[in-house]
């Protein structure tokens, strides 16, 4: 379903045709980095810290050079030595340790074999010796005074401090005066709010093949959101030059920002460099829990004031998130995303810290699913006592263009109000809630981002199209791309094939994050097109023997007046005589990302034996902009609330009292699956984003925002118990529901 | 001369100032103008945070014109997942 406010009408974009890479993606035929074989190949296999925190003091790794098949072995002591200030130091430390492993899990060494059995044998075989170091696992034990230090090479970040530090970040946002703020309230709300860490959950572990040559160069198939990314990061682990890494783009099994960083591939080229052999490495699920990024643990404190009459006056909070082993922006970003109301007064302080738990990294709208549980229950406790219906109370305070974010910064052209009006609207909001269940809403936001994009556009002698970018296809952006170009040339959205190309073979392009591909890349494909529209235009002008200005491109096709139009076909059939063949190429720094909103409504039941949550409806709107491909702008609101849904149910990392986590597979972690879940029902809004051609916002992120505080919300309308820590799963739902029982 | 909003973490730098009238042609310029002005400030400013020009967010915008029309708000970084 669609409620739009878009007044153009198009011919493709909008429309819903099966996706490009489709055919592939449901034969089997399509190629992950794990389906690549090379002659030669090696296997890799690597060895990992079960200390949590501990000085490495050797490494012996002659046992393991000798066994059978064993080709190459490495450790910290073959990588470049980085300044801890160079901005890939957190990134090249957590791929390979070097003085201390900062987490149970963190790579010491690898090996490379002839079989894959030769290599995890040999990788038990090498020797390390570790002097374990106090741990530190949690936020407050962080926190604490006279903590231990979790990483000797952390600073606080921008804080002048030359000592270590268990603090990666401390920032502040604000306006107004809070204390006014609460001394003009009637109601005043103040709770704290604990979520753990949960992974992103992608379908396929991280893989990589490398093979290095003898002309020192090294070639690369990665599954990655971004392989311009993996490049440069490679490089830098390296002490290498770029120019000595090629990065081919393998298919991708899901990232959902956890394919943003790299763990494996300077690994790689390193052992394939000492073996004269590819390798390939492949990460066992295991592992894929244990030491790549989970979502950051929090602890938020947050306090809202509001007058009778439904004004919110003020909000204070402070809101710790665990960046793990490392520094890192998760802090700054939680507290930014505090941004769909008016809040007059507003002060906000964001912690980051360091702990011996794996590095985190982006997930999905990175921190503000954990920012919008705090600050959603809040509002929905407000609507409660107040008395009054949760959408309005939203709409009373929603931010509209030119009110303030957290940042201060004006928010542009916006759809926050259409989108809480979807929801009001909609069959589920208007129909009444089933019998002993409960109904909770909640909103979310999250920016957008622009950066930098290229793309390249080739006219083929058949007048078929092929459309070349170097943006990883995580959520369907091939056939956005495709879309795009058809609308701007006319041309049949069959008749064009979008591909990812290599470091090699198209203009630089930022990571496919932030929900920007579409938006992004997507104006680089328009720019290109038009580009080449003007060369068509001049194509037809020589055929026709016309000034270029009697010329007009009208549905695909040269018209001049009082002439038979001319086609594409008809044009590149003639392009070997008119000039050489029709290829354009557009970069850009896409600035004017549309930032975007979206509201959720569930119904839950519990059952109060045994503490599950089962959803009886759950229905999501979010202001796309433009819906350039309605079927994955609609996938993305589910797959964002799906995995929200298992953010607030069911999952969890779970580490015993030495940091190992004991629930690293998908049997104990546990996702949700079709079978837990009701149709995730999708309403599209579409406030196109004046910045872009299309009025593309981006879509994959916001969706993930509200169901955390959704599913809250409706637990508490269905049993009078306010969850306010994570996951409320059977056991922890339950002794809440027997606690408030007895109390 | 552009005007520049600060995030309440770079005030003190500021001395509380939030909003500041600022010479120069370019983001980068108005950048060096306030490490002049306040020591410490810059690199705050050219490597942990975004640039945002009359309300739309600018990636690595620090050759960005500017000028006495301009509002420029330094906020946090931006990326996603």
């Amino acid at each position: 379903m669609t409620v739009t406010e878009n007044p153009r009408t198009y011919k493709y974009v909008g429309t819903r045709p099966v996706r490009h890479d489709g055919l592939d993606k449901v034969t089997g035929k399509a190629r992950f980095a794990a389906d690549l074989d090379m002659t030669g190949q090696l296997r890799a296999a690597l060895v990992r810290s079960p200390h949590a925190h501990a000085r490495i003091v050797s490494i012996d790794t002659s046992k393991a050079e000798a066994m059978p098949g064993v080709k190459a072995v490495v450790t910290g002591a073959d990588f470049a030595d980085l300044d801890p200030t160079h901005p890939e130091f957190d990134m090249a430390v957590n791929l390979m340790a070097r003085d201390e492993a900062l987490y149970n899990g963190h790579v010491v060494a690898a090996v490379a074999a002839v079989t894959a059995a030769q290599a995890a044998a040999a990788a038990a075989a090498v020797e390390v010796d570790y002097e374990p170091l106090p741990a530190v696992l949690t936020i407050d034990e962080a926190i604490a005074e006279g903590a231990p230090i979790a990483n000797p090479t952390n600073r606080t970040l921008f804080s002048g401090d030359t000592e270590p530090s268990n603090l990666a970040s401390v920032n502040e946002f604000g306006r107004g005066d809070v204390e006014a703020g609460f001394e003009a309230a009637d109601i005043i709300l103040e709770r704290e709010f604990r979520t753990v860490a949960v992974h992103q959950g992608y379908i396929e572990p991280h893989a990589c093949v490398a093979d290095c040559g003898q002309d020192g160069k090294a070639t690369i198939w990665a599954s990655s959101q971004g392989h311009f990314a993996v490049r440069s990061k490679t490089a830098a682990a390296l002490g290498w030059s770029t120019d000595r890494i090629k990065v081919i783009p393998a298919e991708i099994g899901g990232g959902f920002g956890g394919k943003t960083t790299i763990y494996l591939e300077p690994v790689a080229v390193l052992l394939s460099q000492k073996a004269a052999r590819p390798v390939k490495l492949v990460m066992s699920r295991e592992e894929v829990l244990r030491a790549t990024g989970p979502a950051p643990a929090t602890k938020i404190t947050a306090k809202m004031g509001a007058t009778n009459d439904g004004e919110i006056t003020t909000l204070q909070s402070t809101m710790y998130f665990d960046n793990g082993s490392t520094k890192g922006f998760s802090a700054l970003t939680g507290a930014m995303s505090v941004a769909s109301y008016k809040l007059p007064n507003l002060e906000l302080h964001a912690i980051g810290t360091v702990t011996n738990t794996a590095r985190s990294a982006a997930y999905r709208a990175p921190s503000a699913p954990q920012a919008a549980f705090a600050v959603e229950t809040l509002i929905d406790e407000l609507a409660q006592q107040l008395g009054v219906d949760p959408i309005d109370l939203r709409l009373q305070n929603a931010v509209v263009e030119g009110d303030v974010t957290a940042m201060s910064m004006p928010h542009p052209k916006i759809g926050f109000v259409e989108t809480l009006e979807a929801i009001k609207n909609s069959d589920h909001y208007n129909s009444p809630v089933p019998q002993g269940a409960g109904r909770g809403v909640a909103t979310g936001f999250w920016f957008n981002i622009g950066e930098q994009s290229s793309a390249t556009v080739n006219l083929n002698e058949d007048g078929t199209a092929t459309v070349v970018t170097g943006s990883p296809d995580i959520g369907g952006s091939r056939a956005s791309m495709a879309l795009m170009a058809a609308e701007e040339l006319g041309l049949a959205v069959d008749r064009i094939t979008p591909i990812v190309a290599d470091t090699e073979s198209v203009g630089f392009t930022d990571i496919t994050e932030g929900s920007r591909a579409t938006f992004a890349t997507g104006m680089a494909v328009v720019n290109a097109c038009r580009e080449l529209i003007e060369q068509l235009k001049q194509r037809a002008a020589t055929i026709k023997s016309v000034d270029v200005e009697q010329v007009e491109w009208v549905d695909g096709a040269a018209v001049i007046e009082g002439q038979d139009p001319l086609t594409i076909p008809e044009i590149t059939a003639m392009a070997k005589n008119t000039g050489g063949p029709l290829t354009a190429t557009a970069s850009l720094n896409a600035a004017g990302a549309g930032p975007s909103f979206a509201v959720h409504v569930a119904d839950v039941a519990v059952d109060e034996e045994t503490g599950e949550t089962t959803i009886l409806r759950y229905t999501a709107a979010q202001d796309a902009g433009t819906a350039i491909h309605p079927s994955y702008v609609e996938g993305q609101i589910q797959g964002g609330s799906v995995q929200g849904i298992g953010w607030a149910l069911n999952e969890e990392y779970i580490y015993d009292s030495d940091g190992v986590m004991e629930n690293a597979s998908f049997l104990d972690y546990r996702m949700p699956v079709a079978s837990d879940l009701p149709m995730i029902d999708a309403i599209i809004v579409e406030v196109p984003n004046p910045s872009h051609p299309y009025g593309v916002r981006g879509v994959g992120e916001t969706g993930i925002v509200p169901p955390i505080p959704t599913l809250a919300n409706a637990i508490a309308a269905a049993t009078g118990v306010r969850m306010t820590a994570l996951p409320m799963s059977p056991p922890r739902l339950l002794a809440a529901i027997t606690e408030s029982a007895g109390s | 001369m552009a005007t520049v909003h600060l995030q309440a973490d770079h005030r003190r730098f500021t001395g509380g100032e939030k909003t500041l009238q600022v010479d120069g042609s370019t983001v980068g310029d108005l950048i060096t103008e306030l490490e002049r002005r306040y020591p410490g400030l810059g690199p705050l400013l050219t490597d942990g945070a975004s640039v945002a020009i009359n309300g739309e967010l600018i990636p690595n915008g620090i050759f960005e014109k500017v000028d006495a029309s301009t509002e420029v708000y330094f906020v946090a970084p931006i990326s996603g997942g």
